[in-house]
C-alpha cells in the first residue's frame, strides 16, 4: 500500500513536470484518491480516431506496480479491442504481460499505438473485428469516424 | 506342479482330512514335527505361489517409484551435469532444463547446434553486465534512489531495489508455474531471472513454494515421469519408454496405465477406455433413453414417457393436448369408433402401411443398443463394487483378522501371507474381470465365434474367481472363529495358494489372449491358413487349461478335440468344423449338428 502510493506520487510529479512533454496524452489525478486517475489521449493522426479525444478511466490496484492498472474508455469508441458498452480494453501490458517498470504514461502510449494497429483477431467488439476480417476497411473506418465525431468530438452549436 | 491336480487336492481334503487327522493323533507329542512339516509346507507354498509373481514382477519392472526425495535428488543430478557439460552456473542450467522439459540430451543437441539461438530464447546472456558505476541508482520500479550497493541485479545489470526485487518474485511465484519462466522486470529486456536470484531474495515461503514448482515442473514436464493419479499420493512414476506393458503399480499400492493415467485397465487398450469412460458419462445415454422411452408430445415436442395407463394422453399443463398416444393425432378425433381407450383403429391401419416404420424402427434399435450397454455396464459396474468391497476386505484383513487368526492358529503372522496374496489376487482379478465387459461390449457384434470363445473365457474366468473368493471369504471364518487342528489349517493353506496361483495362471492367459484380440480364434475362411491357426488355437487353449475349474474340465477336453480335428482338417476333406461352435461335421451336413448353424 505505502509502496503504491509511493509510486503513484512519483509518477504525479512527474507528470506535474513534464506536462508539455507529450502533448498527445493528459493525465490527472483525481483530488482525493490518489488511486483513481483520468486521462485524455488524442485520436493518432491518419486513423478515423483523428481529431477525437478519448477519456480514460484507471483504477489502480494496491499492489501497483507489481499488478497493472484496470483501464478503460470512458469515451465510446468502436474499435475491436474495446468493448464498445463497458470500454474494456484488451491489450497484453494491462495483462500477463505487465512488467512493474512500465508507467501510467506509457500505459497511455500503448493504448495510442493500439488505436493506430486494431488486433482484429482477438476483438472485444466482433462487428468491428469482422468489418476488418472481412477486408472491409472503408466500412470500419466510416463507422469508426462516425463514433468518433458523435462521441470524442465537440459538439458543434 | 499342476494347478489342476492341486484343485483335486483341495477339493478332495474334505473327505480326507478327518481320517487322516484321527490317524495321525493330537500333534502334542510330535510337535516338532508337525513345526517342520509345516515350514516345510510354507517353502513349498512360498516356491509356488510367491516364484511366478516376483518373476512377473522382475519382467514388468520397467518403471521405478520415485518420491519426493528421489525426484530432487533426480533433478539434481541433472541439473550438475548440464552444469558441468556446458560449463554454466546451476541456475542456468536449470532454466535450460525447464526449456527443454529437462531432457538433458536435448539441451545437449540445441545448445552445441546453435548456442547464441539457444542463449536468446532462454534469456541466458553470454557476458554479465555490470550496473551502472554509480554511487546511487534508480529503482526501475519504485523509481526510488539507493546506493549502489543495496541494488541487485539479473546478468543484464537493470538494477532494482530489494523490496521491489522481493516483491516482483513473490507476485509471480503466487501467479503459479509461470514463475519458472521469470524474466527482468525491464520490459525490454529478456534475461532470465533464475533460482540463485530467487533464494537470495524471496521469502522462506515463497521459496519452498518455488522449489515445489520446479519439483512439479520436473515430474510435469518430463516426458519419462508422471504423477500417481491416486488422491492423496505424492509419489512420481518413472517410466521407461517403449518397453511392453504400461501398466504400473505405484508405491501406495495403486495401479494406473502410465499411458492415459486412467486406472489399470489390462486387456483392454487405452483408446477403448476412454471410449468407454466417455459412453459411460455421456450424455449419449440419456439422449438412447429418451428415443426409446418416449414420444415428443405432438403439439408442443416434449418428450413424453408412457409409464402407465391407456392410450388417451392430455399434455402437462400449460400444453394441455389430448392426444393418442398410437397415432399421436388429436383425441378429438378418437373414440369408441377407433377402437376405444386401449387400441387404435387409424394406428393400425396406418401401420399395415408402412407409415410408421421409420420411426419405430429407430426406436426400436435405440432399445437394443441401450439394453445391450446396459448389460455390460451393469457387470462392469459390479465387478468394480466388488474390487472395492475387497479392498476394503482386504484392509479389515490386514488390521485386525490376521492378529486373530495368528493367535488362533498359534501361527507366526509372516506365515500367513498367503492370505493376504489370495486377497490381493482377488482384488487384481475384479479389475481384470471388469475391463473385459467393456471389451465385450466393443467386440465386433458380427464376429460370431470370437464372440462366443471370448463369452466362454469370461465365464471361466468369473466361476475361476468365485471360487477363489469363496474360499478366502467363507472358508477363512471356520479359521477365524475357532482353534483347530494344524493338519485342517495346513490343508486350508495349500488349497488356498494352489487356488490363488490357479487363479494367477488362467487370469494371466486371458490378458494375453485379449490382448492379442482373440486371434487365434478366427473364421476359417482360408483352408491354407487352418492349419497354423489350429495351432495356436490348441495352444492357447492349453495355455488357458491349467485355468480350468473343475466345471470347465470337460469343456477343456472338447476344445482340446475340437483343435485336433481342426489341425486334421487340412488333410481330410471329409469333414468341416463349424465356425460358431468349433464342432467338427461331416461334409455331408449343410447345418452344424451341435449348434444347427449354417456352414
Amino acid at each position: 500500500m505505502q509502496a503504491s502510493r509511493a509510486r503513484l506520487f512519483k509518477e504525479y510529479k512527474e507528470v506535474q513536470r513534464e506536462k508539455s512533454a507529450d502533448p498527445d496524452i493528459q493525465l490527472v489525478c483525481d483530488d482525493s484518491n490518489i488511486f483513481k486517475w483520468t486521462a485524455l489521449i488524442k485520436g493518432p493522426s491518419e486513423t478515423p480516431y483523428e481529431g477525437g479525444v478519448f477519456q480514460l478511466a484507471f483504477a489502480i490496484p494496491e499492489q501497483y506496480p507489481l499488478l497493472p492498472p484496470q483501464v478503460r474508455f470512458l469515451t465510446k469508441i468502436f474499435h475491436p479491442n474495446v468493448h464498445f458498452k463497458t470500454g474494456e480494453i484488451c491489450l497484453d501490458i494491462l495483462k500477463n504481460a505487465w512488467s512493474p517498470a512500465w508507467t501510467l504514461q506509457s500505459v497511455c502510449r500503448a493504448i495510442i499505438a493500439l488505436m493506430a494497429h486494431p488486433e482484429p483477431d482477438s476483438p472485444l467488439n466482433c462487428d468491428s473485428g469482422n468489418l476488418l476480417r472481412s477486408g472491409d476497411v472503408r466500412g470500419f473506418q466510416s463507422m469508426a469516424r462516425m463514433y468518433t465525431r458523435l462521441a470524442a468530438m465537440p459538439k458543434k452549436t | 506342479m499342476d494347478p489342476e491336480e492341486d484343485m483335486h487336492d483341495a477339493r478332495g481334503e474334505s473327505s480326507q482330512e478327518e481320517e487322516d487327522f484321527y490317524s495321525e493323533g493330537y500333534p502334542s507329542d510330535g510337535e516338532d514335527e508337525d513345526d517342520d512339516g509345516d515350514d516345510a509346507g510354507y517353502d513349498f507354498v512360498d516356491n509356488d505361489s510367491d516364484d511366478p509373481s516376483t518373476d512377473v514382477r522382475r519382467l514388468q519392472q520397467n518403471y521405478t517409484t520415485l518420491n519426493e526425495e528421489n525426484i530432487s535428488q533426480r533433478q539434481a543430478d541433472d541439473i550438475n551435469r548440464v552444469s558441468t557439460v556446458l560449463s554454466i552456473k546451476r541456475w542456468e542450467a536449470c532454466v535450460l532444463l525447464r526449456h527443454y522439459n529437462w531432457s538433458v540430451s536435448k539441451v545437449h543437441d540445441e545448445w552445441f547446434a546453435d548456442e547464441e539461438n539457444v542463449r536468446k530464447t532462454v534469456g541466458l546472456l553470454e557476458k554479465h553486465i555490470e550496473m551502472p558505476n554509480k554511487r546511487e541508482l534508480t529503482c526501475g520500479i519504485c523509481f526510488e534512489n539507493y546506493p549502489r550497493d543495496t541494488m541487485k541485479a539479473s546478468p543484464c545489470g537493470h538494477p532494482f531495489c530489494f523490496s521491489c526485487w522481493r516483491g516482483y518474485i513473490s507476485t509471480s511465484i503466487n501467479d503459479g508455474p509461470g514463475c519458472l519462466m521469470l524474466r527482468c522486470p525491464d520490459p525490454t529486456c529478456r534475461a532470465a531471472v533464475g533460482l540463485d536470484m530467487v533464494d537470495s531474495m524471496a521469502s522462506r515461503e515463497d521459496r519452498e513454494k518455488y522449489a515445489r514448482y520446479l519439483r512439479r515442473s520436473y515430474v510435469e514436464d518430463n516426458r519419462k515421469t508422471k504423477w500417481c493419479p491416486a488422491p492423496g499420493c505424492e509419489y512420481a512414476v518413472e517410466f521407461v519408454m517403449g518397453s511392453g506393458s504400461y501398466d504400473v503399480c505405484c508405491k501406495c499400492s495403486y495401479s494406473f496405465c502410465w499411458n492415459c493415467t486412467e486406472e489399470a485397465h489390462r486387456p483392454v487398450d487405452c483408446g477403448t477406455v476412454a471410449r468407454w469412460i466417455l459412453k459411460n458419462s455421456a450424455e449419449s445415454e440419456n439422449m438412447n433413453w429418451i428415443l426409446a422411452n418416449s414420444k415428443p408430445c405432438p403439439k408442443c415436442k416434449r418428450p413424453i414417457e408412457k409409464n402407465q395407463g391407456c392410450m388417451h394422453i392430455t399434455c402437462t399443463p400449460p400444453c394441455k393436448f389430448e392426444f393418442c398416444w398410437l397415432c399421436l393425432g388429436p383425441w378429438t378425433e378418437h373414440g369408441e369408433r377407433t377402437g376405444g381407450f386401449y387400441a387404435c383403429n387409424r394406428y393400425e391401419s396406418a401401420k399395415q402401411e408402412g407409415a410408421y416404420d421409420e420411426s419405430e424402427r429407430r426406436r426400436e434399435m435405440a432399445k437394443n443398443s441401450l439394453e445391450r450397454y446396459t448389460h455390460y455396464y451393469e457387470r462392469w459396474a459390479a465387478n468394480q463394487s466388488s474390487r472395492q468391497k475387497a479392498l476394503t476386505d482386504l484392509q479389515a484383513l490386514q488390521n485386525e483378522k490376521l492378529e486373530k487368526l495368528s493367535d488362533r492358529q498359534s501361527q507366526p503372522e509372516s506365515q500367513l501371507k498367503f492370505i493376504t496374496d489370495a486377497w490381493l489376487q482377488i482384488v487384481e482379478c475384479r479389475r481384470v474381470l471388469k475391463w473385459t465387459y467393456a471389451y465385450g461390449f466393443y467386440l465386433h457384434e458380427n464376429e460370431h465365434a470370437k464372440r462366443q470363445f471370448f463369452e466362454y473365457l469370461q465365464g471361466e474366468a468369473e466361476s475361476g474367481l468365485e471360487r477363489l473368493h469363496q474360499c478366502a471369504e467363507k472358508e477363512l471364518q471356520v479359521y477365524l472363529e475357532a482353534e483347530t487342528p494344524l493338519k485342517d489349517f495346513n490343508d486350508f493353506r495349500t488349497k488356498l495358494a494352489g487356488l490363488t496361483s490357479v487363479t494367477r495362471n488362467y487370469f494371466e492367459n486371458l490378458v494375453r489372449a485379449l490382448e492379442s484380440g482373440l486371434n487365434d480364434v478366427g473364421p476359417s475362411n482360408s483352408q491354407a491358413g487352418s492349419n497354423q491357426a489350429a495351432c495356436s488355437k490348441s495352444s492357447s487353449s492349453k495355455s488357458l487349461a491349467p485355468g480350468k475349474s473343475k466345471s470347465g474340465k470337460s469343456r477343456t477336453g472338447g476344445a482340446a478335440t475340437s483343435s485336433r480335428s481342426g489341425s486334421s482338417r487340412g488333410m481330410d476333406d471329409s469333414i468341416w468344423t463349424c465356425d460358431s461352435c468349433t464342432c467338427t461335421n461331416p461334409k455331408s451336413n449343410s447345418h452344424c449338428q451341435a449348434c444347427d448353424r449354417h456352414r
